[in-house]
């Protein structure tokens, strides 16, 4: 807050800069100073676009858009780390006192087979849109509902499908992954609505379908690192990721065809 | 050009109005719906819950959106509520309240008859949202939880922590991709919509262009819909998401719908204050931290000693002097105006001086660390994380933001817009809330819109109308297309100095300043003649890097900036029109003695709606002809608001 | 079969087959102790496990799992190598980074395949010397572990494997749980602490043999 802490930084940045998805990327490196510790992660590459566009040169793409930490459009990987070294933190709300002056920080796009670069640190994650289409949801028809209160939901079991609905689709979990894999982000799904009695009419169905688009997809397999976890911004427990193991076993049991 | 204002409220008594309409409406066979194509563009709570529906009911839906994912729309960021008419907690709630509380609470410059559906429809929304696995709060014998908000004395609020707009917006983009997988939706996601193609007076299809190829499409439809969020960013600093804009909808105003209370805009007086030069957007802090934290400011100009130093008798707890009786709970529009009072005065805090302080430390006090950390802990956290203070030890600094904007287009009791086919709905309409939106109404609206009202208008319309065949290869499409295809090669031709985040904080300093928390006659004029040289600024030196044929967000940005220059000079004009003050909207000239709104019911009791007359390239001044929809009350009665 | 076919599926194949051999592995370890007490207990115990007809059977389930186990081992890594065409500059690091490195499985796991072949050429199939204990004529198992755990070399090898089956075993253990799909916030932390104990067991247990051999009994 422009509190009596904050101080100017300079840095070294080496970002991943990639025309477009057919082409080639590569790394290049900016110097940059006279960045406010209290600036967002976000904000410091505003000032960094908005030199490279007086310099003539083409700024660098990055999806961002609620700065709130909700939206889950920022993806960045910043030192290795998805959304930077702080825990339950988005990208957005990452702010520069996290740094020293003098820090070389690199700045990676999400790299996975199923999450093409689209331009520099931008990426297509349509996939998951792909995921949730399969079987992500309630088949319900708006008009269709009786009266919410009809269906009692006890406290901590809607507790724990909410804290699993929080995911955020931003895809630091398949970042992290060292195989690629998105079973958080689907577990975090299948854990949410199955967790429910409104879900309980498709639970078969719905892991079993949004397993195989996941792997249509081209995501890998889970190995239980439990890096998503840690990199999640909303912190979505690796129990989910067990559970969505054991639907589906029980699913492919009582698969009939 | 006549532009006709007829609300189409159907007859009948307030309480059967929707019913009668449903009965009268014309309906479409279901076989038939697969003949008509629907665009949607926007996927927020409205047009995510419009698409699903539609695409339910057996429509083809094209549905765009700007982001990569539909799920990413900024209803995802709302942090509070949805309030519904539900009296579970047998406090005394009923439709009719809801209803009341809206049009007070809107400061009595809303359309009754939209209210009372809305405020109908609100308990079916939750059991919609609770059949779709929307996981609500809930009490310990499993039955849904409560709260309260401002402006109602009833507990009618629902919500999921301090996400609820997230897990609404799940819900609906959830049932909206089932309708994606089972071919009703075709999704089109980063198109943004530049102009809408009207043909023989009817809305049949836009233009878009696809922000990863740079490619501009053309798709034809038989109705248009547009759900494309508010336009709150025009101040430059809001609680917005940064892609938020106006464009789809100024281009369709541009095309002949006309433009509803342009100048209602909410300001959210608990948002963590602007810091610095490199600052991009404002983050709210929710309202409900108000019930515990004090606001106060020091009694001495230029006190620079750390909060915790200044003894209580010299800090004025300027909200519990006025208001004794609302003390820190008087409604949005009042708190901020204090505020911005106070920062007037001279005795704002903080590096820049432009904020108050919200201190919890009686509350600490009161109910320990702990009892605080229960209620806040996820707030005191973001607040921790983005200014790396720790709000537990000295008090928040805050200060208020644009938040939402009342005002939007135009439309009927059918939300359909002046353009007959163009619908409109959710924030991007002008419909529900006045001149001051009530919390957590705003989901409501959205989802009520999307959900329920939109999936049978709809149907009346096509069915009551004779909507010829027209394709893209229709001259109209190609004329269109090529407009835009002009704007675009010109904004990257001009090769000045400025970027558009330059102009655009700029045109945002103009109207924080004049069109903000406070406008008066000189002000206002003084912001139409500057937005109007920013505008020639904008259209002789601004710099647009890159090309058009890839992702280029730049590009994006100045084409959404040259709309919000625009825009920003209609919001004055309607300002400067309406002689009154009411609800977010304040005009010094006109207050009681001791600094509240006056409102004129004699002559401002109307909606003012601009019809947009200039030339559709680069507007100057005087482009639009201000036409009005009186407003009737037959229900409520007109009152002042009082809080003292 | 289309489960056995889905990801999840043969990981869970591979869950079980590796459960069985961490059990495998213990009732091995365990006897080999005897090296300590007694040359005729050794033999003993070994000859009255391989004249036993049935013993075909575990034999046989034996092999049949460590190839499931491999060959959906490989499979698994190399679509999990796919997933992921292009490398990060970077790794994750701090608190962000994961507890295991479950990248080197394929590793470890690939010289465990090779040292059980060679293990088996060695040991099983390797030269038969004979003792006869109460006039029971009996393979002199004892003696070629003897001979063998003299070469500074073998022994060596042994111990770095060991050290991959402790390694292999300290993530699997766990691993399979959550596999299998049990994990929670209570039981899970304690079997992957027991995880860590058995596997430093088993391996530790298996080292001692040929440490026992080549520094005391075999001068």
């Amino acid at each position: 807050m422009g509190g009596t802490n904050s101080t100017n930084l300079k840095l070294k940045l080496k970002v991943w800069r990639q025309k477009n998805p057919q082409s080639e990327g590569h790394f290049e490196n900016y110097d940059v100073d006279s960045i406010s510790s209290d600036a967002s992660f976000l904000e410091m590459l505003d000032v960094v676009n908005n030199k490279l566009i007086r310099d003539g040169k083409d700024p660098i793409a990055f999806d961002h858009d609620c700065r709130e930490g909700i939206c889950g459009s920022c993806s960045m990987v910043i030192n290795g780390n998805p959304h930077g070294p702080q825990k339950g933190t988005a990208t957005c709300q990452l702010h520069m006192r996290k740094f020293q002056s003098g820090d070389s920080i690199t700045i990676e796009p999400f790299r996975a087979k199923s999450f093409p670069v689209i331009k520099d640190l931008a990426v297509d994650r349509s996939a998951f849109d792909r995921i949730i289409a399969s079987g992500g949801y309630v088949s319900v028809n708006a008009g269709n509902a009786r009266d919410a209160n009809s269906i009692p939901v006890p406290k901590a079991k809607a507790e724990r499908a909410f804290m699993s609905a929080a995911c955020i689709a931003c895809g630091a979990c398949v970042a992290a992954c060292s195989n690629s894999s998105a079973m958080l982000f689907v577990s975090a799904k299948v854990s949410h609505l199955g967790l429910l009695p409104q879900g309980d009419p498709e639970r078969e169905s719905r892991v079993l379908k949004m397993m195989r688009t996941m792997e249509e997809a081209g995501f890998g397999n889970c190995s239980n690192t439990g890096a998503c976890s840690l990199a999640c911004p909303k912190e979505i427990s690796f129990e989910n990721i067990a559970d969505l193991n054991r639907e589906f076993a029980r699913a492919s049991a009582k698969e009939r065809a | 050009m006549a532009i006709n204002l007829d609300s189409k409220t159907p007859g009948g008594s307030l309480e059967d109005k929707w019913s009668n309409y449903k009965f009268d409406m014309k309906l479409v066979n279901p076989a038939n719906k697969r003949k008509h194509t629907v665009i949607v563009v926007g996927t927020g709570l409205a047009g995510a819950s419009a698409s699903a529906t539609m695409g339910e009911l057996g429509y083809k839906v094209k549905t765009f959106c700007i982001h990569e994912s539909p799920r990413r729309a900024h209803s995802i960021a709302a942090q509070g509520g949805i309030n519904a008419a539900k009296n579970y907690q047998n406090d005394g709630d009923s439709v009719y309240r809801l209803f009341y509380d809206t049009v007070k609470g809107g400061d009595f410059r809303s359309r009754e008859s939209n209210v009372y559906r809305l405020a109908e429809i609100s308990p079916n929304i939750i059991d919609q949202c609770v059949a779709q696995g929307v996981p609500f709060a809930r009490e310990y014998g499993g039955t849904l939880a409560n709260r309260s908000f401002g402006g109602a004395q009833v507990s009618r609020t629902f919500y999921a922590r301090g996400q609820t707009g997230q897990q609404l917006l799940l819900g609906a983009y959830q049932s909206m991709m089932r309708q994606v997988a089972g071919g009703n939706v075709e999704l089109h996601t980063r198109r943004e919509m530049l102009d809408l193609v009207v043909i023989d007076g009817q809305a049949r299809g836009i233009v878009v262009r696809n922000l990863r190829t740079g490619e501009l499409e053309t798709h034809a439809a038989d109705a248009v819909i547009l759900a494309t969020g508010g336009y709150g960013n025009v101040f430059y600093f809001s609680t917005n998401a940064k892609q938020s804009n106006v464009t789809a909808s100024w281009r369709a105003h541009k095309k002949g719908a006309a433009f509803g209370n342009p100048c209602f805009t909410q300001i959210h007086p608990t948002c963590i204050p602007f810091s610095g030069d490199y600052q991009s957007k404002l983050t709210l802090m929710s309202e409900s931290l108000r019930n515990d934290g004090r606001c106060w400011v020091p009694k001495k100009e230029g006190d620079t000693r750390p909060p915790e130093q200044i003894p209580e008798n010299e800090r004025d707890y300027y909200l519990e002097r006025i208001y004794p009786s609302y003390g820190n709970l008087a409604p949005r529009d009042v708190a901020s105006r204090q505020a911005k009072y106070r920062v007037d005065e001279g005795l704002g805090v903080g590096p820049t001086k432009t904020a108050v302080y919200l201190d919890f430390r009686d509350a600490v006090a009161r109910v320990g660390q702990k009892g605080i950390e229960e209620k806040y802990d996820n707030l005191f956290a973001m607040y921790a994380k983005i200014t790396g203070e720790d709000p537990y030890k000295s008090p928040m600094r805050i200060y208020p933001a644009v938040h939402y904007t009342m005002g939007g287009l135009w439309v009927d009791y059918n939300l359909m817009s002046t353009i007959p086919g163009l619908h409109v709905l959710g924030e991007a309409n002008f419909s529900d809330h006045g001149a001051n939106r009530l919390g957590a109404s705003a989901l409501m609206q959205g989802l009520a819109d999307g959900y329920f009202v939109i999936p049978y208008t709809i149907g009346n319309y096509i069915a009551a109308t004779k909507i010829g065949h027209v394709d893209t290869n229709h001259d109209a499409f190609k004329a269109a297309k090529a407009a835009a295809q002009e704007r675009i090669d010109k904004l990257l031709n001009i090769k000045g100095k400025q970027t558009a985040d330059e102009i655009h904080r700029k045109l945002g300093l103009v109207m924080w300043e004049q069109v903000g928390m406070a406008r008066n006659k000189a002000g206002l004029e003084t912001a139409i003649r500057d937005i109007g040289k920013l505008r020639e600024e904008f259209w002789n030196d601004i710099r647009v890097s890159g090309d058009a044929d890839n992702l280029n967000p730049e590009l994006e940005r100045a084409g959404r900036v040259a709309d919000f220059l625009e825009l920003g000079e209609l919001m004055a004009r309607d300002a400067l029109a309406r002689d009154e003050s009411c609800g977010g909207h304040f005009r010094e000239e006109f207050q009681t003695s001791d600094g509240e709104a006056t409102r004129d019911d004699a002559n401002f009791s109307h909606v003012a709606a601009w019809e947009y007359t200039g030339d559709p390239g680069i507007t100057g001044a005087k482009n639009w002809a201000r036409h009005t929809e009186p407003l009737t009350f037959d229900r409520v009665h007109l009152a002042t608001r009082s809080y003292k | 079969m289309k489960y056995l076919m889905s990801g999840i599926g043969r990981k869970q194949l591979m869950a079980i087959t590796g459960l069985l051999w961490s059990g495998f592995v213990f009732a091995h370890m365990l006897p080999n102790l005897l090296i300590i007490f007694s040359p005729e207990a050794y033999n003993k115990y070994s000859h009255a496990l391989t004249s036993n007809p049935l013993i075909y059977i575990p034999e046989a389930l034996l092999v049949f799992t460590i190839l499931l186990h491999l060959v959906n081992g490989i499979w698994v890594t190399v679509e999990n190598k796919r997933a992921r065409p292009n490398k990060y500059e970077m790794a994750p690091s701090g608190e962000k980074a994961p507890r295991f490195q479950s990248k080197w499985m394929i590793y470890h796991g690939i010289l465990l395949a090779v040292f059980i072949v060679y293990h088996l050429v060695t040991f099983k199939f390797g030269p038969y010397y004979s003792v006869t204990y109460n006039g029971v004529e009996m393979r002199d198992i004892h003696r070629l572990v003897i001979e063998v755990f003299q070469s500074p070399a073998y022994v060596g090898f042994y111990l770095a494997c060991m050290v991959a089956v402790g390694f292999h075993l300290s993530h699997g253990f766990y691993s399979s749980f959550a596999t299998l799909g049990f994990f929670h916030p209570r039981y899970s932390p304690a079997i992957e602490k027991f995880g860590y104990v058995y596997a430093a067991v088993v391996a530790g247990g298996f080292m001692s043999q040929p440490l026992y051999v080549f520094f005391l009994a075999g001068r």
